[in-house]
């Protein structure tokens, strides 16, 4: 095997460097919300971690999540035991600062583990585009601004995804491949928008015979039911034993919050709100209904219920249902083709689906649709055609999460840098295709990518100068519908190069 | 002579345009084995990808991207004097100096309130003040407002700092960066490739970003200007050279440490080979020329500030007048335009040159704060000390300053500049920790050259900067950038394969090959060893009882001789460049055939001709310097 360079270590030792230099930047309240588990994991009795509500930011990921931050709670005695009173609120002593970047920083090697696996396990011929494409992960923009600046862990679960991949790729480690993705469901369950096609996969290409899907592998089943259901035993067991699977549940899944979130994530939903916003001009003329009481939400932009003007408003159940048909239609496709880069696809239009007609999707959860498609991009040069657009809609829409001064430059020069390496290096590496590839979706990425530059400069410096501190909405509005645009035209790009191929 | 042959042979020869740009050379390691070949220290590595056919339009932006956002990263962190009420640091003083010249006529700027912070960088400085002031002051008046914006901290006013200092850098510095880099190319024939290799090494220098995106300070624009006149030098055009570098000087007087050598080199350009009065005249015009367009808003303000009834507060406030302007006060007029001219002026000049204060200030690692910690200097009369230090300083660049002016050749250039002001760091009076960065300027700049990143030069080259950084540690840790410190220190030695992350330079394949003599290389260990060793009783160990500053003398010592063996290395390498040694060494060959010949002629040896003359100090030092070349 030729060497590759710069290796994935190497790399690693880059991005360190720089992510150890990004620790006193700006940190959202996900930065108090994690101290604030830590405070509960490590003082209060498992009974009561999802009862506690000192702190308005309760415990809502999955039991894993909260043994790991039980963990670090046990080397963070040791380097500033007061960050670890509950009532302690908005504490953050400098040593908490670097020791939960530090935690963060150190848990992303096993993302850098991953990818080395990945790349390790992808076969000769693609291998040069699997060492670009991995680096592109590692370095991956959306994962420096959300993990180490906003303040997220995303990075190690990611990690444990790709590697999860790797395993699904080879017969003998399928089995681990699936319990590694039940584990990774009990630590951030988020992750349920990718299990339709970990289910349909592991189904057809484990549990059913190769031959014949009426024929049960029944050993295969077996192992894999039992070890799920260990695991989720382990997560679970205990507050269903103590009676509070109830309680868990509402933890994690709010349903009472509102469909788009406080800053609308780029889906379709986003959209919907945007022509909304623009009926209300119009409707006067055209006579339409105008609901009053919905006048003053979405502009504000707060938590909670939206609700429309003109349009009528959207029933979750809605959403769950258009999310539910979209995904089965690609679920359809990989039964009948239960390869791994077809189970890859499916993975990434899951998340596509999720994300575009999810209930309350946050911005950030575009890397569930970013980093399974960036393992597909470099297929060929269809499929790179309709990830250029996600790449740039998916990194702008995550720029109104920082929008301190300081920080502006790190995001903006972070990001155009990467694409610009990254879009080079792809259009380099991405072999021709076999097939035609669609005239219109090519043309639309270039305009697309164009746009964002003028979008950007007006987002950023223009409005302000403008408008000031009134009509702060605009941005976001744009921002979010621009990037909208974007996941939506190379979602339906996908689609198509999915399905045809 | 296969002793001294070896060292300056060069090892990176001119490549065919055909052949790929790593061939034969020591940055891509060649595997007998295997056909492939690998970089030779990851910074090779991270630029592997663009070493066929990647366009220097692609390399370039992705390269400023990157050592952009490692510069403003660094700013997320603490600046001098953060919280340290009344004087606070540095950082206050920039930001003080453009609340002085935004808001005070001109005349004012170099008398006002001396004692906090009073304006004492030549004028380039505060013209720059009064623009970034001036910008400034749009975004928030507040920032800049007079005397009460005293000590101002917040956090948008630091952006606004921190984002004038990369702005002022992206301006001046790394523009000179690239183009002085791209002329050495050309020049030494090194390909594209390794040149833009060479750039990333040389801006991603440790002690630079420290000093100026973490500590706070302007140092890149006076580096940039006096790259900027080194690259007129290179390309012929020692009147633009001039400008440059009295722009440089007028930015920043610590300029001067260049000076001598700069100077020498244009004057060996105007006499050898053949006498150019022309040029010369050029040069000493264009040089006053362009000192007095500096100074001219400077006068000429005064001088219409004066029209305005506006006089220098000399009269109102302390009525202190600087020693300079008290020895020619009792020869003019109160009311003429020259005494308006000439308090202005000797006003600056007192200022920028601060002669009334002692030899050396904080600890730093030069000759004087080194005797210091043996034998106790401040019992002598400091005019003495002075003398003594300008004696010594002398001294030391006189080697550079003889030989590039006897050889005035543009790749003895940057050897001569890093001789002379490592001489004068070391030897010179009133230096501080941070002018290390001018030393460290043209030996980093080496990298650009000719085998700049082969094994030998990148060792030396390597040892200077960690030793650089390392020596400003103290005053780092008192700004709290401990942790910048470690990591973008730690981070270049990675880059450039140097200890500690890597000791292929010094032990293994590489090292054997290089022909590195086992004394340097023992000798480089050492001090790595030292140093790491020095940040481990630091970190861990309390200092004895009664001796608080310990591991600070310690720091300097340590510092002292390191800095002393790479001025020793430099000069060294400058005389066996020259060619001095081949010249002396056929001449004694020469010699030795004559007295053969004629024995009872020996008493009538005559000293070599001009071009020699530089040899015999240097050959007492070449007993030293041997085993390190």
């Amino acid at each position: 095997m030729a060497h590759l360079y710069p290796s994935i270590a190497q790399t690693a030792v880059i991005v360190t460097a720089l992510k150890v230099l990004l620790f006193p930047a700006y940190k959202s309240t996900d930065f108090e919300v994690h101290r604030n588990w830590l405070a509960i994991t490590h003082s209060l009795p498992v009974k009561i971690w999802y009862y506690e509500e000192t702190s308005e930011w309760t415990l809502d990921y999955p039991p894993f999540f909260a043994y790991f931050e039980w963990l670090l709670s046990q080397a963070a005695t040791y380097v500033d035991p007061a960050m670890l009173k509950v009532e302690n609120l908005k504490y953050d002593s400098w040593q908490t600062i670097c020791f939960q970047r530090a935690t963060v920083t150190v848990a992303d090697l096993a993302l850098a583990y991953a990818l080395y696996k990945y790349v390790q396990t992808s076969p000769a011929s693609s291998q040069k585009a699997s060492h670009a494409v991995a680096i592109s992960i590692l370095l991956s923009p959306a994962l420096l601004i959300i993990d180490h600046i906003h303040f997220q862990y995303n990075g190690f679960l990611y990690g444990i995804l790709v590697v999860s991949l790797v395993c699904l790729r080879k017969k003998s480690t399928m089995l681990i491949g699936g319990l590694l993705f039940a584990t990774l469901l009990c630590l951030k369950h988020i992750y349920l928008y990718l299990a339709p096609a970990y289910f349909v996969y592991l189904l057809r290409a484990h549990c059913l015979s190769q031959e014949s899907i009426l024929r049960i592998r029944v050993g295969n089943s077996v192992k894999l039911g039992s070890g799920i259901l260990a695991i989720f035993g382990t997560a679970f067991g205990p507050f269903w034993y103590w009676g509070q699977i109830d309680q868990v549940l509402s933890r994690l899944f709010p349903f009472s919050r509102g469909l788009c979130h406080s800053y609308w994530a780029p889906n379709v939903w986003a959209m919907y709100s945007f022509t909304d916003r623009v009926l209300l001009y119009v409707a006067p003329k055209m006579r339409l209904p105008v609901d009053q009481n919905a006048l003053n939400r979405v502009t504000r932009g707060l938590v909670g219920d939206s609700s429309f003007a003109v349009l009528p408003n959207i029933p979750p159940k809605m959403t769950f249902a258009l999310t539910v048909l979209f995904q089965m239609l690609c679920l359809v496709k990989l039964f009948l083709q239960p390869t791994w880069e077809q189970f890859v696809g499916a993975l990434t239009l899951c998340g596509y689906a999720s994300f575009l007609f999810g209930w309350h999707v946050h911005e950030k959860a575009i890397l569930l649709v970013i980093i399974p498609f960036s393992l597909l991009a470099l297929k060929d040069r269809r499929f790179l055609g309709a990830f250029r657009p996600l790449a740039v809609a998916g990194h702008v829409s995550l720029f109104p999460l920082l929008f301190t001064a300081a920080e502006f430059p790190v995001k903006t020069v972070y990001t155009i840098f990467w694409l610009v390496l990254f879009l080079l290096v792809f259009d380099h590496l991405a072999p021709v295709s076999s097939q035609a590839r669609v005239f219109v979706l090519d043309r639309f990425s270039l305009l697309y990518i164009t746009i964002s530059i003028p979008l950007i400069i007006y987002c950023s410096l223009i409005h302000e100068l403008v408008f000031g501190e009134t009509y702060e909405f605009i941005p976001l509005m744009f921002t979010s519908s621009y990037s909208a645009v974007g996941v939506l035209g190379s979602w339906i790009g996908f689609s198509v190069v999915y399905f045809t191929s | 002579m296969t002793v001294l042959g070896t060292p300056h042979k060069p090892r990176k020869k001119r490549r065919e345009a055909s052949q790929p740009a790593t061939s034969g050379n020591e940055i891509a390691l060649s595997d007998s084995k295997a056909a492939a070949q690998s970089p030779a220290f990851p910074l090779v590595a991270f630029l592997w990808p663009a070493r066929k056919h990647t366009s220097q339009w692609v390399t370039l932006p992705l390269v400023l991207m990157i050592v952009g956002l490692f510069r403003w990263c660094m700013g997320l962190w603490g600046y001098s004097g953060f919280q340290t009420p009344p004087m606070h640091g540095d950082y206050e003083a920039q930001r003080h100096w453009m609340e002085i010249t935004r808001h005070l006529p001109i005349s004012q700027w170099y008398f006002y309130d001396l004692d906090y912070w009073g304006l004492d960088y030549p004028p380039l400085t505060a013209y720059h003040s009064w623009l970034v002031g001036k910008i400034g002051s749009l975004i928030n008046p507040s920032w800049f407002a007079l005397d009460s914006s005293r000590g101002i901290e917040q956090p948008l006013l630091k952006v606004y700092m921190r984002a004038t200092v990369i702005v002022s850098e992206y301006i001046t510095y790394i523009p000179a960066t690239i183009i002085l880099s791209r002329r050495l190319a050309r020049l030494r024939g090194v390909s594209k490739w390794e040149s833009s290799i060479a750039l990333v090494a040389i801006l991603m220098q440790p002690a630079t970003i420290l000093i100026d995106h973490g500590h706070f300070q302007y140092n890149t624009v006076m580096l940039g200007l006096v790259l900027a006149s080194l690259s007129c030098m290179l390309s012929d055009h020692p009147i633009w050279a001039c400008t440059f570098f009295v722009a440089a000087l007028c930015y920043k007087q610590m300029a001067l440490y260049f000076a001598p050598a700069i100077f020498a080199y244009l004057l060996g350009v105007c006499l050898l080979p053949t006498l150019h009065v022309g040029r010369f005249v050029g040069i000493a015009l264009i040089t006053l020329l362009s000192f007095a367009l500096i100074f001219a808003p400077l006068e000429l303000g005064a001088l219409y500030d004066t029209h305005n009834g506006i006089s220098p507060p000399l009269s109102t406030s302390n009525r202190q007048v600087n020693p300079l302007f008290a020895l020619i006060l009792p020869y003019i007029d109160e009311r003429s335009m020259l005494y308006t001219l000439l308090l202005q002026l000797s006003q600056t000049v007192h200022r920028i040159f601060p002669f009334a204060r002692g030899l050396f200030e904080d600890k730093v690692a030069n000759m004087w704060c080194a005797i210091h910690t043996i034998h106790k200097l401040h019992t002598y009369p400091i005019p003495l000390l002075q003398r003594v230090s300008l004696f010594a300083t002398m001294m030391s660049i006189l080697p550079a300053c003889m030989i590039i002016s006897l050889f005035p050749r543009k790749d003895l250039l940057l050897w001569a500049l890093a001789s002379s002001a490592w001489g004068f760091f070391l030897c010179s009076f009133q230096v501080h920790e941070k002018s290390n960065l001018l030393p460290l300027l043209p030996m980093t700049i080496l990298f650009a050259g000719d085998g700049g990143l082969g094994v030998e030069m990148r060792a030396w080259i390597g040892l200077a900067n960690m030793l650089g950084a390392w020596t400003l540690f103290p005053l780092l840790t008192r700004d709290e950038l401990r942790v910048p410190y470690y990591v973008l220190s730690l981070l270049w030695a990675y880059l450039m394969g140097l200890p500690p992350t890597n000791l292929d330079l010094y032990i293994g394949k590489q090292a054997i090959k290089s022909g590195m003599r086992l004394s340097t290389q023992s000798l480089h260990l050492t001090i790595y060893t030292a140093m790491a060793v020095w940040h481990l009783l630091e970190a861990f160990v309390e200092t004895p009882k009664g001796k608080p500053d310990l591991w600070l003398v310690i720091n300097v010592l340590i510092g002292f001789a390191g800095f002393g063996i790479c001025y020793l290395w430099c000069t060294w390498q400058l005389i066996l460049r020259s060619g001095v040694m081949d010249q002396w060494l056929a001449f004694r060959a020469q010699m030795d055939a004559k007295v053969k010949g004629k024995r009872d002629e020996k008493e009538q040896f005559l000293p070599p001709g001009k071009g020699t003359r530089a040899t015999p100090p240097r050959e007492a030092k070449s007993g030293k310097g041997q085993k390190k070349s």
